[in-house]
């Protein structure tokens, strides 16, 4: 044994790497331990086939967070992004293709609808300032509406005062936000159709919804968040893919003097007296911690590493009922050449930005349906990037990658398994592009196909939900991982969780490991006062 | 000019009661109604067990001659294949009823229910409160929450826990956490969805599911209490207190607008051209029809015109009704004693969504879930010895149709719900002597209905509580000043509960009083 640490960080994923990075730069001793031999979790870059290399799961930052990056230093450990640029739709015939270029959106979208080009310019202003205003929330710790803590509501007070200084309209359309379906909020503004199922998709990544489904518009605010982080781009691809992320924040944390090991699977929390006092792993090592902090979700950290015998029933129940649902799933292409689109031929621009296939609002509840009824969808989203175009390290000269996030793909299946239905769900992912792009099927080299079932194998996500847990409305806030246990703690002393099953949620992120992380130093310090 | 101290628009249930509540605290009151007959929509409901026990004390509609039917049975739930669930108003008979299709759900129908009268128990409470006006909190909104906060703290933690998570949730979600059998699930999970254009698997229908429990007996089985003399004689009853009250009420006088100036009312004009002077008028009509046809669009200013004109109403409910000349034989129907309550025929959570999924691509689903009732079996007031009416709810029946008209697609309607029927009942279609059949476009066109919405606006989270209709609007106050919102449209929402119209009335009030001492 190594001698006893401070604490000990379950999972290399980026939220527990950023825990750890934390906790080493308080000055305390800190191992973290990943069962897979990459670090990353699922933002990972892994050489599937010789010479391509792949963000496997996770391929986009969405909202890394600026403190972490100011305060790990980041971009010293080799963290760059770089842009990616518009989103473009192919559609018979035509296409819809948004860029960051104002003026040329104004005028693609004027194309379409007149009226649609002017909403937009009012609707991206009204986004941004919602999103300016709903932003602290993300760094909150949730209060417990269980008990009488008036202390934990505070930080919502200012929340509550910016509130009020909004104007009327604002108001409303904030409610709005955090109680409609994507769908019938952006048709208050929009009548363009692949634009309103574009826009929508946004809302319904990762989760078991449909473009229509309450609770969904909420998640489009997170795509303005990022635009007013200032100077630095929130939105986009980090050189060598999302595992550059990972590999940066692993080197801030080793640099910070925290050790981290791989193939390294922990087996059980050990827990004596009612208090974690660290890890069994696999191989029967022990390892001693004053803390114990858990990235994984909530169902592997409570079921399947801990001894129910510590629990109190009423708890596992909770955990038990914990919604996961995974609904998408992932193929990653090595190509020998570029797609070319019926509706716009040519390796232009538009293949350096995210394509979606997303036609119509019909079409995307239509996958929502076959999904609900435990299928997975016969035409299904798919959001595309080509990452080689933006960096070209990702493939060897010449040749390159596609990652394609596919949904519905519904872990649980009404009829077969995934092990069987695996490659008809590939097929059915090259047939919706090989409707707009002919030539995709002679210039794929290799294909890996990901399931909810491989997602779940791989990176040990529960069903395979990428976010450690359904982002419906009755699991955010004070109800994440565990209804009354949102505040990072657990009922077991000494035991915390830190990752994307708490708040503030999934993505590249990285708020849960950095606010969970502060939460135990808070806790130590008021232990040492 | 003849002028009131209030007038109000529309004599639907929820207007002839706060027409009532208002001449009964001495104001001199006016209801006008379009049609030539008080009750507004009140015909087409089935059951009238969530009339607010509020409503039926203050205005003492016992007196004026509200007679109650409770048939020992609530719901009977016929399948395809034969079986049939029947749930009773008595808890031993239920378990006995559920134990063939799960021992273990006989065991939790217990605690379902309980925890649906606990969590419903507070959501009356929150229904005979105005709701706060979130956009400028004032003293009495402070005391409102912590009179929510004193019934919350009567539930034990648990349910508080529950309610907070069970309010957003799919009411799919919510009872698959106490049963596994299907027929189960979907008898619980359809009060969630009806009336709705959403389906069991969508965010909010819980809290539908909760509002329909507030306020009755109905508990995990739901209510089945018919008014003597149908659902229309509700109307009478209501009409009568408010007479006795003192109100008066004008038939075929149909409001053309809301006369104001420099932003407060100043009265009616009916469409005959005359005008009607009051500094109050309370719409019963729902708000998209109050606010976009009844205002003066300079007064509501665009901002708020926009708003009232992306409210949402998606019909998606019809109705056939139909003279039987005889008792429909169901197969599994071992007596018709099961028949005298609630007859629902939407077998399972899959089944009810399937239908729902229709109304996203304009489309009548087929088959369809229908709710039945045949209330004759119970009262014999209401068609001659040996007949019987049948009413019928079909959902899904979308008012925006993507192929053909309502008007050219009636009878297929009509002839799909028979068809239905028989699936369940053979030799249903036999016994028909007269069916009529009510559209979403009829519901628009004969009541009034926006977009044929009976509930006048979508029970969706977005629409409700402190932002229904809209909010900084919820606490019964439109725009111009003067101008209240009375019916389903506003908190508590749709349903024969009053609620709205009792609210709506004591706001009234409280403004008269502060006005005429100011």
């Amino acid at each position: 044994m190594a001698g006893r640490y401070d604490a000990v960080v379950i999972g290399g994923g980026h939220n527990g790497l950023t825990s750890a990075a934390y906790l080493a730069r308080a000055g305390l001793r800190v191992v973290v331990l990943e069962r897979r031999h990459v670090l990353g979790g699922a933002a990972v870059t892994e050489e599937v086939f010789p010479g391509f290399r792949f963000s496997v799961a996770s391929y986009v930052v969405s909202l890394l967070r600026p403190e972490i990056i100011r305060d790990l230093q980041l971009p010293r450990h080799g963290l760059e992004i770089l842009p990616l640029d518009g989103t473009f739709t192919p559609l018979e015939g035509d296409y819809l293709w948004r860029v960051n270029d104002h003026g040329r959106t104004m005028r693609e979208l004027r194309r379409w609808s007149a009226p649609d080009a002017e909403a937009y310019e009012e609707y991206g202003q009204l986004m941004v300032d919602m999103a300016r205003f709903i932003k602290p929330i993300l760094s909150v710790v949730p209060p417990d509406p269980g008990r009488f803590a008036p202390g934990e509501w505070w930080p919502l007070l200012s929340l509550a005062r910016d509130f009020g200084r909004l104007s009327d309209h604002q108001k409303a359309v904030f409610v709005q936000l955090m109680t409609m379906s994507a769908a019938d909020f952006l048709d208050q503004w929009f009548e363009t159709d692949p634009l309103k199922a574009t826009m929508s998709a946004s809302g319904i990544i990762g989760t078991f919804q449909g473009i229509r489904s309450p609770g969904t518009a909420y998640v489009l605010l997170h795509h303005y968040m990022g635009e007013i982080d200032g100077a630095f781009r929130a939105w986009g691809i980090p050189r060598g893919g999302t595992g550059g992320v990972s590999e940066s924040i692993a080197s801030a944390a080793r640099s910070l003097g925290a050790e981290i090991r791989t193939e390294a699977p922990v087996a059980r929390i050990s827990v004596r007296g009612g208090r974690a006092a660290g890890v069994v792993l696999e191989s029967g090592e022990e390892i001693e911690a004053g803390q114990v902090l858990s990235s994984v979700d909530a169902r592997l950290t409570f079921v399947d590493l801990i001894d129910p015998s510590h629990l109190d029933a009423g708890f596992v129940d909770e955990v038990n009922r914990y919604k996961f649902r995974g609904s998408s799933g992932k193929v990653n292409l090595a190509l020998d050449g570029l797609p070319d689109f019926t509706c716009l031929p040519g390796a232009g621009e538009h293949l350096r930005g995210a394509i979606s296939f997303s036609p119509s609002v019909d079409y995307m509840e239509q996958a929502y349906d076959d999904a609900k009824y435990g299928r997975f969808s016969r035409r299904p989203y798919i959001d595309t990037i080509i990452p080689t175009l933006v960096d070209p390290s990702m493939a060897p000269p010449g040749k390159h990658v596609m990652s394609c996030f596919v949904q519905y793909a519904p872990y649980n299946l009404a009829e077969g398994t995934w092990d069987e239905q695996r490659e008809a769900f590939g097929d059915a992912v090259i047939d919706t592009i090989e409707e707009r792009a002919p030539n995709i099927r002679d210039i794929i080299l290799h294909r890996q196909v990901l399931t909810p079932l491989d997602i779940e194998r791989t990176f040990s996500l529960t069903e395979g939900n990428i976010f450690q847990g359904e982002l419906s409305l009755e699991q955010l806030f004070f109800n994440r991982p565990v209804p009354g246990w949102a505040r990072y703690r657990t009922p077991i002393e000494n035991l915390w969780m830190c990752g994307s099953a708490t708040h503030p949620g999934g993505g590249i992120m990285g708020a849960p490991g950095r606010i969970a992380a502060l939460e135990v130093l808070k806790a130590l310090k008021a232990r040492a006062a | 000019m003849p002028s009131f101290d209030a007038v109000v628009v529309g004599a639907g249930h929820n207007g002839l009661v706060t027409a009532a509540y208002l001449a009964r605290a001495g104001l001199k009151t006016v209801v006008l109604e379009r049609r030539e007959r008080v009750g507004g929509a009140l015909e087409l409901a089935h059951t009238v067990g969530r009339l607010a026990p509020s409503v039926v004390r203050d205005l003492r509609l016992h007196a004026h001659g509200l007679r109650l039917i409770e048939p020992p049975v609530r719901v009977f739930a016929p399948r395809p294949d034969g079986g049939s669930l029947t749930l009773w108003s008595d808890a031993a008979r239920n378990r006995d009823e559920v134990r063939p299709w799960s021992g273990a759900d006989a065991v939790a129908f217990y605690g379902f229910d309980r925890r649906v009268r606990a969590l419903s128990g507070f959501v009356a409470h929150m229904q005979a409160l105005t709701p706060p006006d979130l956009t400028d909190p004032s003293l009495r909104d402070g005391l409102g929450a912590l009179k929510l906060a004193r019934a919350l703290r009567g539930l034990d933690a648990d349910d508080v826990e529950t309610l907070l998570r069970a309010l957003p949730m799919a009411v799919a979600d919510f009872v698959a956490e106490s049963f596994e059998s299907e027929p189960l699930r979907a008898v619980a999970a359809w009060r969630g969805v009806q009336y709705t254009a959403m389906g069991p698997w969508s965010a909010g229908t819980t809290a539908v599911l909760l509002a329909d429990a507030a306020n009755n007996a109905g508990g995990a089985a739901g209510q089945s209490t018919f008014a003597r003399g149908g659902a229309g004689a509700v109307a009478s009853v209501l009409e009568s207190a408010a007479r006795a009250f003192g109100a008066q009420i004008r038939t075929s006088a149909e409001v053309a607008g809301v006369t104001s100036s420099e932003g407060r009312v100043t009265g009616v004009v009916l469409a005959g051209g005359e005008e009607i002077g009051s500094s109050t008028v309370a719409s019963g009509a729902d708000p998209k029809r109050t606010l976009l046809d009844l205002v003066d669009p300079i007064e509501l200013g665009p901002s708020l015109r926009w708003r009232a004109g992306n409210l949402r109403a998606p019909g998606a409910v019809a109705k056939v009704e139909m003279l039987l000349e005889g008792v429909p034989r169901f197969r599994s129907c071992d007596g018709e004693e099961r028949l005298h309550g609630r007859i629902l025929l939407a077998p399972e959570i899959d089944a009810i969504e399937r239908a729902f999924d229709a109304t996203k691509y304009g489309r009548i689903a087929d088959p369809p879930c229908l709710e039945v009732a045949i209330p004759s079996l119970a009262d014999d007031t209401l068609v001659a010895q040996g007949r019987h009416v049948a009413s019928v709810l079909v959902q899904y029946a979308p008012y925006h149709l993507r192929e053909g008209t309502w008007e050219g697609r009636r009878d297929e309607l009509g002839d799909l719900v028979l068809r239905t029927l028989d699936d369940y009942a053979p030799g249903f279609g036999d016994l028909v002597v007269e069916r009529r059949v009510v559209t979403p476009m009829d519901l628009e066109r004969d009541f009034g209905l926006t977009e044929g919405h009976p509930l006048h606006l979508e029970p969706s989270l977005d629409q409700f509580f402190a932002w229904r209709p809209l909010f900084g609007h919820a606490s019964y106050r439109l725009v111009p000043e003067g101008l209240y919102l009375c019916g389903s449209g506003a908190h508590p929402g749709g349903g024969v509960t009053g609620g709205p119209g009792a609210n709506a009335a004591r706001e009234i009030y409280n403004d008269w009083v502060r006005r005429s001492r100011g």
